[in-house]
């Protein structure tokens, strides 16, 4: 397997910019994931790696070999389809030694290949099926075992979980992480699930209407989000309006938020809090005082087994939503109840009040 | 790997196979397409003897009694005939589609064998039962009671209508079965009776199905030939004026002939557009959550039922089997002995042997290149989305609407000048069977296609295929029902040809449903039979084919 090296790419259509300027660096033998919602450019990066579409601009280099105007069938890249593309009209093992076929393997060196990756799959026993007599998930891992049969230099997976119902999508996920894994297979991953994401990569990749927004681990990507698109798209966040003050400080309620912050020429700011890190204090009870705290009232409460939801509003009317554990007195709460949303300070991060704002550094 | 660097580009354009093919198959479809009707608008706006632009020939059409009568005539059996076809089409399908109902199966079968028996076969069928010397004319003749006449509108309203119908019954039934129930039940829990149920929800919505069906049955019904022609008598219209103008015409320019044919081509487009733009406001878009139940009538709704149902098939089908019945009596010139016997058998074997010959040389050649450009050019139109490929798809929709006498006046004047000349050779038949067929083809293979998935194709890119090996290995399989459905459908009806080939034909490139013609005319009605019934054999065993094959059967024939 080998390193993938993306330098400067373009790509638009008419005046829609597909992709603007990606830089990217993928490790040998790494999981690299491509997240991002509908239409924000993932999907065409990595056709065009694979070779469906061409760049306006730019190289991309695997291992030390120049690809960028190969034509498809010449990269030698793997290639998983959201729609499985099992071929209906060949058996098991006839898709599985398609590629091997293509590259005039001998018979011996196709048959190997078939079984080492039918046994990878654990699809041994369907050898000799016709794809319409398999599941979905079976499907996928035939076009898996397909992929990987001919050692490409890089494995391509456009969504390839999104067909599959929601307790086989979780299971194959990590038998998927285990194969690429034990096969060292560097790999390209494109999804719009941030859970997929966060829980099978070595680095996430955020991509939003054409442009890198962060490229980090999943650890970074969720903790410390580099701006507010990223903070909003992975999991599930609170952003509640603020204003810097005249002197630079930055406060939320009667709360010092930041002594100093980076300069800026947006004047609106939020903070952002993700919902476990806000807890419930209760009327008539106080926050512990190393903590902010601002009132707000409940406007539903749901309870979902493991954890209850309290959404709610504070004074200015932004929309707060807190995840906490399940007690009668949360549940007890009704539309209305007075409450308090309180949380630490090193869990809440600025960001400028704008689509893709940065998120600006403060001193406490 | 320099050499391999970028697919080979030519002024900019990369000239990969799909280039390649896009520029053949605009190359034929110019030829043999666009070129003729394009000679045929020229030779109808310009004067032979001077070359300059006229509106005469117009003129002429538009005020002389004899064309305008002609223009009535062909609106008038247009109109009626399309009626006719609704009026036994939608209560066919309503029933069959909601009613529990014996044979429906049975019925299909019949109304599909109808659609592929041309129809100037019905005509003749109709003048042997109820013509001046029919058989059921002498028997109420011999019990002193006058039959109507077939001959004339009357009887040309007949045929279309029994003709016709099927199309009208396909396309409903199956928009019938799509309706979701629900809506049925909401017009019902709103206070509709069954009736009020029919015609204020049912009808509306599958009025876009009933309409398309009519449209073709007119469309149809407006460039037919050959029944007029047998049972015009004197009731003229455009289509049988075109091609006495033509004959008479012969050695000189055919102006008249093709202005009549070209003002018959815009009646049929101005029809299509009227119903693509009611359509237009029409867009249902329907979940078959509640699928529509089939009831089960009992008494005498049960008996009107069965009896309308069969009644109607069995009628539209009796031409056919009276067709067949006389094939085997034998003849003594244009009389029946009332003997059985295989003579009129042996007389096309011995007279026109070639007729046979000639119609399945020149369909099985126009449907090898059917299937090989259906292929090329589905791909075109669903793979490659772009311009030119919608060009091609717009003109896949043309050869529906030249009448074929326009089609092959515009071979005649395209295809014979002074220094080339394919007049009078079977090339120039299987080129108009080719392209008047082609969107048959086309058709099947597209519908086919874009139930393939393009990830397919990506697939096998890459693991290394070529975009053209990745074609002929994965598509090519994977749209062989649709591709075998398609060449069907353009065998049937290219062996059935008659209205272009009756005007290129020559002695030597005669075929079978021109030799019926001339049967037919020579009162030899032995002979046309035994044609007629060979060709009917043949059809049915590519429908029976096309059972066999396509998932929806009788969509297939639509």
């Amino acid at each position: 397997m080998s390193s993938v090296e993306i330098t400067n790419i373009r790509k638009s259509y008419g005046k829609v910019v597909a992709l603007s300027e990606i830089n990217i660096s993928i490790e040998s033998g790494s999981f690299y994931t491509l997240l991002g919602p509908s239409g924000c450019g993932k999907t065409t990066l990595l056709r065009t790696i694979a070779g469906f579409h061409f760049q306006d601009s730019g190289t991309i280099s695997i291992g030390d070999q120049s690809i960028e105007n190969l034509p498809a069938h010449r990269r030698n890249v793997g290639m998983v389809f959201q729609d499985y593309a099992v071929f209906p009209h060949l058996s098991v093992r006839d898709n599985v030694a398609f590629g091997l076929k293509q590259r005039k393997a001998s018979k011996q060196e196709i048959e190997k290949g078939v079984n080492e990756a039918l046994r990878m799959t654990q699809l041994e026993t369907f050898i000799d099926r016709m794809p319409h007599e398999l599941s979905g998930g079976q499907q996928q891992r035939v076009g898996l075992a397909r992929a990987f049969a001919v050692d490409p230099t890089v494995m391509l997976m456009d969504e390839p979980l999104s067909n599959l119902d929601a307790k086989l999508r979780v299971d194959l996920r990590s038998e998927l992480r285990r194969i690429q894994q034990e096969m060292g297979m560097t790999t390209v991953y494109v999804t719009h699930d941030q859970e997929e994401a966060l829980a099978m990569s070595d680095v996430v990749c955020v991509m939003y209407e054409g442009v890198i927004q962060q490229a980090d681990t999943p650890f970074e990507i969720y903790k410390n989000p580099s701006n507010r698109f990223v903070a909003n798209f992975v999991g599930s966040n609170n952003f509640i309006k603020t204003e810097k003050n005249s002197d630079g400080t930055v406060s939320l309620g009667s709360h010092l938020v930041a002594e100093k912050i980076e300069e800026t020429n947006v004047s609106g700011l939020l903070v952002s809090i993700r919902p476990e890190d806000i807890s419930i204090i209760m009327e008539g009870q106080q926050a512990r005082t190393d903590q902010i705290s601002i009132p707000g009232t409940v406007q539903q409460v749901s309870f979902i087994g493991r954890e209850a939801e309290v959404h709610g509003v504070d004074a200015n009317g932004s929309v707060i939503q807190a995840t906490v554990r399940p007690s009668p007195e949360i549940l007890a709460l009704r539309a209305g109840s007075p409450i308090q949303f309180a949380f630490s300070r090193e869990n809440l991060h600025v960001f400028e009040d704008a689509d893709t704002g940065r998120r600006l550094t403060c001193a406490h | 790997m320099r050499a391999l660097a970028k697919p080979r580009s030519f002024f900019g354009f990369s000239l990969d196979f799909w280039s390649v093919t896009t520029l053949v198959v605009i190359a034929v479809l110019a030829i043999l397409l666009i070129l003729p009707i394009a000679s045929v608008f020229l030779v109808s706006f310009f004067d032979p003897e001077t070359g300059r632009f006229t509106l005469e020939n117009y003129v002429q059409v538009f005020t002389r009694n004899y064309y305008i009568k002609g223009l009535y005539n062909s609106l008038f059996v247009g109109f009626a005939g399309t009626l006719g076809a609704c009026l036994l089409g939608v209560p066919l399908a309503y029933f069959t589609a909601r009613f529990e109902i014996r044979g429906k199966t049975f019925i299909s079968t019949l109304a599909i064998l109808v659609l592929v028996s041309p129809p100037f076969i019905g005509a003749y069928a109709w003048i042997m039962m109820f013509g001046a010397n029919g058989m059921i004319t002498n028997f109420f003749k011999a019990i002193g009671i006058a039959t109507p006449t077939i001959y004339g509108a009357k009887g040309i309203i007949l045929v279309y209508s029994l003709k016709f119908f099927p199309f009208v019954f396909l396309m409903t039934k199956t928009a019938l079965a799509s309706v979701n129930k629900s809506f049925e039940d909401a017009a019902e829990n709103l206070g509709c009776n069954a009736v009020e149920r029919f015609f204020k929800v049912t009808l509306p919505l599958v009025f876009p199905a009933v309409s398309t069906g009519a449209i073709i049955c007119f469309v149809l019904s407006i460039a037919e030939f050959g029944t007029p022609a047998i049972l015009g008598r004197g009731f003229r219209t455009l289509s049988t004026i075109a091609y006495s103008a033509y004959t008479s015409e012969l050695g000189g320019t055919p102006k008249m002939a093709v202005t009549v044919s070209l003002v018959m081509m815009a009646i049929s487009i101005f029809a299509l557009i009227i119903q693509r733009h009611i359509l237009s406001k029409r867009r249902y878009a329907s979940s078959l959550t509640n699928r529509p139940v089939i009831f089960k009538l009992t008494g005498w709704k049960n008996i009107a039922a069965h009896a309308f149902c069969l009644g109607v098939v069995i009628i539209a089908m009796l031409p056919t089997l009276v067709v067949m019945y006389t094939s085997f009596l034998e003849t003594k010139g244009p009389v029946f002995t009332g003997a059985f016997g295989l003579s009129s058998y042996v007389r096309v074997l011995w007279y026109a042997p070639e007729a046979i010959f000639n119609s399945f040389r020149f369909a099985l050649a126009a449907v090898v290149m059917i299937a090989i450009f259906s292929g090329l050019i589905s791909y075109l139109i669903v793979r490659r989305e772009n311009a030119v490929s919608g060009v091609i798809d717009v003109l896949m929709m043309v050869p529906y609407l030249v009448p074929g006498v326009v089609m092959a006046i515009g071979y005649v004047t395209t295809f014979r000048t002074g220094w080339f000349d394919l007049s009078g050779t079977g090339l120039i038949i299987i080129m108009i069977l080719f392209i008047r067929r082609l969107p048959y083809g086309v058709r099947s293979t597209t519908t086919n296609l874009r139930q393939v998935k393009p990830s397919l194709e990506e697939a096998a890119i890459n693991l290394g295929c070529s975009p053209l090996k990745a074609f002929v290995t994965v598509t090519v399989p994977l749209i062989m029902p649709g591709l075998i459905v398609g060449s069907l459908m353009s065998f049937i009806t290219a062996i059935n040809e008659l209205s272009s080939t009756l005007i290129l034909y020559v002695s030597g490139t005669v075929t079978m449903p021109v030799q019926i013609y001339v049967s037919v005319l020579d009162g030899e009605f032995g002979v046309a039979a035994a044609l007629s019934t060979i060709l009917l054999v043949c059809s049915g065993i590519c429908v029976y084919a096309v059972f066999k094959l396509a998932d929806d059967k009788e969509s297939s024939f639509l």
